[in-house]
């Protein structure tokens, strides 16, 4: 090994030429982003990238090549160990401002890495363990005002993970070092003593972070006590009595609410106070979750695999089968927005990857909560204001989309001021596989057998990622770890991808999942229960830096892994495969059949614990939860109001705004499959309902992807919020004309934590709306025959204690996904043609309770409350009746505009049709069901869309459509949206107007012309 | 020659692989997708395939300017079999990154005069676009009509995706972007889609969104001298079938025939005969 030291370190520095055509379009980026969202303005701002290179290769020999890696001939200037600011041919001015930033040891350095890759490209017999380190330096020029230079480095970074230094008079020299981390101390494994009082149980869980309860520290206590335990720990060595902290780490990581979903799986009394009834629910997960879709199974032959593996598996046809899952990242988003998203969604990849014997990620999906991004209130400490979180999150799954060559097919923003404590980010992902694989076995099947060889596959293991499971278990403080949090590398994961694709169809794969939460202690912990056993040797896992102790290995989250296991056979093909695909790949483990999971470091054995005490000790939890109906002022909605003037109010609202500019920056295209695209219409930039993609190429069979939520609906009756966000899902579905015989689902939920306690006053009441939230779940998809095959909840989104306490309203997110007969029988929301005939499907109802028009007039201080009817849809079986019809029409082409109505109801709908169309239309509201004219125009009554029909294909249609509730609203015409309700002129808006209203919230266009 | 063989590039993050090899199949190629480390390993000889594609992806993340690592390592270690590759009259399509991996390498433009042997010459490059961003929109690319480009023959006009954040194409040296111009090597720009077809290609720099990055003269892709080396910043790939446009949902709804998956019929989208093209030059040689 070659000593490295930090003397040795070579800096190059790379700045962009000025000239015509010419532009460090960076530094602009940064100067338009300062003025926009911190109002700093400044003349100019540049940028210079900066490159510390530690390795064993001469200064000499990399400044003669620096200029083949570093820097682009055409359009780059850079220099080697000299000061870039002080150059004057390049920089003929001295800035006013420079600040540097660059990453805190240890933390993922992504172009690092990338500039390393192309630095051995050049000196292939570089030392192994050289390393880059970039850092970025802005120099700033002509302040328009005095600039606090404190809150000016704080908008360019991230103290958590990034280091900053600011210079202002001095600049001849360099601001920062190579971030060499302080060298860590290996500490040999120890054994906790448990047999302590309830307390100092309790302190040793909070201490170590290990988010065990007390019940649980005891369970834990009891199995050490036991003497059969006791005898066979002798034999193997390790300390008898008392578990060691590998052991006890496993246990906190296996146990956690993250990976056992105990509170689904808690005992629960329900007392229901609006009725009196009383109910005793063992598992809320497996009473109404799991037991409606194994009934569905029985009926179905295409549901393939359900709950068990990393996401759920359906037959598409004879050739192919589809899976899908879905995951939230919302702490690790909260600190380091950026890192957080990027992990959420390259982790979500890995899920479907790891399904069944290996799946291709071909679409994503991302759903983000925020708080408003004009917030102008106090924030609590550790918070970052909601318009930066938007920007780091939307940068992150951006990145991490993009690169990983997943197209980000579907989604939605909402924006509620209590997602200020805690932002949520869904990030989903679809995959595919050829339901047989080249040698004969179904991909969906994992295969391993006692004798089979474990590999870790992907990147080393570090202390980044350290208890990010048990840390998702408790809620955000001040004091949060930052070794939490991790940035993802796409790159590397695509490449682990790409081989692990090959490796499957070539036939070596026998077993994979995903290394996520947890780290190697899940992964192998998991696959271990197929044989029954596991041995686990840390020796043989490759580490990105000395000093870490076993328990850290073992459970380090450090990203982009996978665990693989493989026949001893193909062993060497495997490694061959990994080596093409420059993946590293070590032998970590081995299945057994002991019924022991086994863990030895440095020839010593450091835990040995019983496979059934690891996954089945955990105790059930025993909660009570009491339902009370929420009491709301009513929405009396005001007199006199000008409804042209609130519609285009309510088309400026965040929650229905255009978000173009934010989801054009997604690429929704690559895979070349999708039909149709999130913006749709002849000028592409009306609302789509669904995604409908095509992913065989050459063939027009489809899949639909498409979510609901309603967050709002909570406030008033969680049930009623979940019973929304199913029928927006498949609402959206049959938008485009989804078949609804082939959809299924998935439930994922956030949530306040619902455990009664000091600090939870109102836990009962929170764990009711869960219970309602779940026996709605389960009638909307009994009726719906709308299997849940995969699903996640994370139960903890609440910021800080007491009167401070901020916890979000509890949130269901419904994805879908389904069967399309034929893409090209799509349906969209743009008017099509002058005198198309405009009907509304489904019944309108005085349904404005939690509405959006509720909540903007009451933010506005219009009206005093909110309170009201929520939309139930108590006729669901009824309903789906219905759309199974609607849906038919579509595929055979009898309607070709449809367009769902949601927030706002029927008049954003048809004013978003009309954007997207550029049409005019003409609308009575006059018979369109039981509501008042607010009702009809506003209300958010469930299962309703609105259809389009050519006229010559009206009767057509309408007798297709007999017995469905139907109600013609009017025609397609002119330049305006004119509404009428019986001889009532109620609203008259140029489309240009609502255009600009619906477009203006978050801008669009180019940045600098 | 009964089969053209074309091998489609992957690894390091290109990732637009897989439909890039299903296009030349849908004209009746052969593709294989083969990962750069079996050409350098020589596990694979890349003479033995007639046309070499490199796919839009983000090698290597982009980082250190987009397509330069994985120039790179093209440039040092396929550096004769590719002078060869091309010496031998094979047709090269880079696409997206594969476009800023062709300009980086110095394959793209080439040079400008004399003989056609590659020299490994950087003369132009992509940098970031001038909105800042990435972004994925649909442009209208215009093709000139003289250019001795293989593969642009007979198309005129298309709608297709760019998705890219360095798509600018700049040349600082005037002279050789006059000769680019001159030898007809500005083979697609960005182009108004108001304009009639044929009347649309300019040098002025059309505003965003129609030219959605701010490059020189509106150059979209370039061919080399030869004509046989080609590179675009929009992805021709993606509007293979009609269904992947996004106006498909205009008008009436379609009468259906079965798509078989080797014969689009009425069914296929413009960028197909680009692929096409090279096929049939491969073909006919």
């Amino acid at each position: 090994m070659v000593i490295l030291l930090p003397e040795s370190v070579v800096r190059i520095e790379v700045t962009p030429k000025s000239g015509e055509d010419l532009r460090d379009v960076r530094g602009q980026f940064i100067q338009k982003q300062l003025l926009e969202n911190n109002n700093l303005q400044f003349e100019e701002v540049r940028s210079i990238v900066g490159y510390l290179v530690l390795s064993d290769i001469a200064a000499e020999d990399i400044k003669s090549r620096a200029g083949d890696i570093f820097a682009d001939p055409i359009i780059e200037d850079f220099c080697v160990d000299e000061v870039m600011i002080g150059k004057e041919e390049i920089f003929s001015k001295t800035p006013d401002i420079a600040i540097s930033i660059g990453f805190k040891p240890g933390v993922t350095d992504n172009p690092g890495k990338a500039a390393l890759d192309g630095f051995q490209t050049v000196f292939p017999k570089v030392s192994k363990d050289s390393k880059i380190s970039t850092y970025i330096t802005y120099l700033f020029y002509g302040p328009k005002q005095d600039t606090d230079t404190i809150q000016l480095s704080r908008a360019l970074h991230n103290d958590l993970i990034e280091k900053s230094v600011i210079q202002e008079n001095n600049f001849s020299e360099h601001a920062l070092q190579f971030p060499l981390p302080p060298p860590q101390e290996f500490q040999p494994p120890k054994s906790i003593n448990l047999n302590k009082s309830d307390d100092e149980l309790i302190q040793i869980s909070e201490q170590g972070l290990l988010a065990l309860n007390l019940e649980e520290m005891k369970t834990i206590q009891a199995h050490y006590q036991d003497h059969e335990i006791q005898s066979i720990r002798i034999q193997h060595n390790i300390s008898p009595d008392a578990p060691t902290d590998v052991e006890l780490e496993c246990l906190a990581q296996t146990w956690s609410e993250h990976c056992k979903h105990k509170i689904f799986a808690a005992k629960i009394h329900h007392l229901d106070q609006e009725t009196g009834e009383k109910i005793t629910i063992d598992s809320l997960f497996k009473t109404h979750i799991m037991q409606p879709t194994l009934d569905m199974q029985e009926n179905t032959d295409w549901l393939l695999s359900v709950f068990h593996d990393n996401s759920g598996v359906i037959a598409w046809d004879d050739d192919w089968s589809v899976c899908m899952k879905v995951e939230t990242h919302n702490s690790p988003s909260a600190l380091d927005p950026y890192g957080g998203a990027m992990t959420g969604i390259v982790g979500v990849n890995r899920d479907i990857l790891g399904t069944g014997l290996g799946a291709r990620p071909i679409a994503n999906t991302d759903v983000f909560c925020f708080g408003p991004p004009d917030w102008d209130k106090p924030l609590p400490e550790n918070l970052f204001h909601p318009s930066r979180v938007l920007r780091g999150v939307h940068a992150g799954v951006r990145v991490g989309g993009n690169e990983s060559g997943i197209p980000t097919v579907n989604g939605a923003i909402v924006f509620d001021s209590r997602f200020v404590g805690k932002p949520l980010v869904y990030c989903g992902t679809v995959g595919l596989m050829p339901r047989t694989l080249p040698d004969g076995r179904p991909s969906h099947v994992k295969t391993p057998t006692t004798g089979d060889l474990v590999y870790k596959v992907g990147g080393r293991v570090g202390f980044d990622g350290i208890h990010g499971a048990t840390f998702s278990s408790l809620e955000l403080t001040e004091e949060s770890p930052s070794s939490a949090v991790q940035i993802g590398d796409p790159i590397t994961q695509k490449k682990l991808l790409d081989m692990v694709l090959e490796a499957r169809d070539s036939g070596l794969i026998s077993c994979i999942t995903d290394n996520g939460a947890g780290g190697l202690s899940s992964s192998i912990g998991e696959m271990a229960e197929y044989t029954n056993g596991c041995h686990i040797n840390l020796d043989k896992v490759p580490l990105k830096q000395p000093g870490l102790s076993a328990w850290e290995i073992l459970v380090s989250e450090s990203q982009e892994r996978m665990t693989i296991s493989v026949r001893p056979e193909h062993a060497a093909s495997f490694e061959a495969l990994a080596e093409l695909h420059e993946v590293e790949v070590s032998h970590v483990a081995d299945f057994t059949e002991d019924g022991i999971f086994h863990v030895t470091h440095m020839g010593k054995t450091v835990a040995y614990l019983p496979l059934s005490f690891l996954h089945n000790g955990v105790p059930q939890l025993q909660l009570e939860s009491e339902w009370r109906k929420p009491e709301h002022e009513p929405f009396n909605p005001p007199h006199d109001v000008d409804h042209s003037s609130l519609l285009l109010e309510m088309l400026r609202r965040p929650n229905i705004a255009s978000k173009e500019s934010l989801v054009r920056q997604y690429d929704h295209e690559v895979i070349a499959q999708t039909a149709i695209k999130p913006f749709v219409g002849p000028n592409r930039d009306g609302p789509g309902d669904a995604a409908v993609i095509a992913p065989i190429h050459g063939n027009s069979k489809g899949l639909v992807i498409s979510c609901g939520l309603s967050p709002r609906y909570s406030d008033i009756d969680a049930g009623a919020m979940a019973v929304a966000a199913v029928d927006e899902a498949v609402r959206n579905a049959v938008c485009v004309g989804v078949d609804l015989q082939k959809i299924a689902g998935l439930d994922n939920f956030c949530w306040p934590d619902p455990i009664q306690s000091q600090k939870t006053p109102d836990g009962r009441f929170k764990l009711a709306q869960l219970v309602r939230a779940n026996q709605e779940l389960e009638r909307m998809c009994r009726a719906y025959h709308l299997p849940c095959v995969s699903g996640k909840d994370s139960m903890k989104n609440d910021y800080g204690k007491g009167e401070e306490k901020i916890s979000i309203p509890p949130t269901l997110l419904f994805s879908l996904f389904g069967n399309h007969p034929d893409v090209r029988m799509a349906a969209t929301s743009d008017l099509k043609h002058e005198g198309e005939r405009l009907y509304l499907f489904g019944h309108s109802s005085q349904e404005l309770g939690a509405s959006e028009v509720a909540f903007h007039l009451f933010e506005k201080g219009e009206v005093s409350g909110i309170g009201g009817h929520v939309p139930r849809l108590e006729n669901a079986t009824e309903k789906f009746e219905q759309y199974q019809k609607l849906s038919q029409a579509i595929q055979k082409g009898l309607v070709r505009t449809a367009h769902d109505c949601s927030e706002g109801g029927l008049g954003v709908a048809i004013a978003e049709m009309c954007i997207a169309g550029r049409r005019g239309a003409v609308i009575d509201l006059d018979g369109l069901g039981d509501g008042d004219t607010w009702g009809r125009l506003w209300g958010e009554s469930l299962g309703r869309i609105v259809i389009g029909v050519s006229p010559h294909q009206e009767n057509e249609l309408m007798d297709f459509l007999e017995g469905c509730d139907i109600h013609l609203l009017g025609i397609v015409r002119g330049d305006n949206l004119e509404v009428i309700d019986g001889i009532d002129d109620l609203l008259d808006c140029s489309v240009s107007q609502l255009t600009e209203a619906w477009q203006g919230t978050f801008g669009g266009g180019e940045m600098f012309e | 020659m009964s089969e053209v063989q074309v091998a489609v590039l992957y690894g390091f993050g290109i990732n637009c692989d897989r439909e890039t090899a299903a296009v030349f199949e849908l004209v009746g190629a052969k593709s294989t997708r083969v990962h750069l480390n079996e050409f350098i390993s020589k596990s694979l000889d890349i003479h033995q395939f007639d046309i070499l594609a490199i796919p839009g992806g983000f090698s290597f993340g982009d980082h250190l300017g987009s397509g330069r690592l994985l120039g790179n390592r093209l440039r040092f270690a396929l550096r004769e079999e590719l002078q060869k590759f091309v010496q031998d009259g094979k047709p090269i399509i880079g696409i997206c990154n594969g476009f800023q991996v062709l300009v980086k390498t110095g394959l793209l433009p080439g040079p400008l005069e004399g003989e056609i042997k590659p020299d490994f010459v950087q003369r132009a490059s992509l940098t970031l676009n001038n909105s800042g961003r990435y972004e994925d929109r649909w442009v209208t690319l215009e093709f000139d009509p003289q250019s001795p480009c293989i593969w642009t023959k007979d198309v005129s006009r298309i709608s297709c995706p760019v998705r890219h954040g360095e798509g600018k194409f700049v040349m600082p040296d005037k002279k050789q972007l006059d000769q680019l111009s001159d030898n007809n090597m500005i083979a697609v720009r960005y182009v108004d889609s108001s304009t009639q077809i044929g009347e649309g290609i300019t040098d002025e720099i059309l505003p965003f969104p129609i030219s959605p990055n701010g490059s020189s003269r509106n150059i979209a892709g370039i061919c080399d001298k030869s004509g046989l080396v080609f590179g675009l910043m929009p992805h021709p790939e993606a509007i293979y079938a009609r269904w992947l446009h996004p106006l498909f949902v205009q008008g009436q709804a379609p009468i259906i025939d079965e798509v078989d998956g080797s014969q689009m019929g009425d069914w296929e989208g413009e960028g197909l005969q680009i692929f096409r093209n090279a096929v049939n030059y491969s073909l006919g040689k």
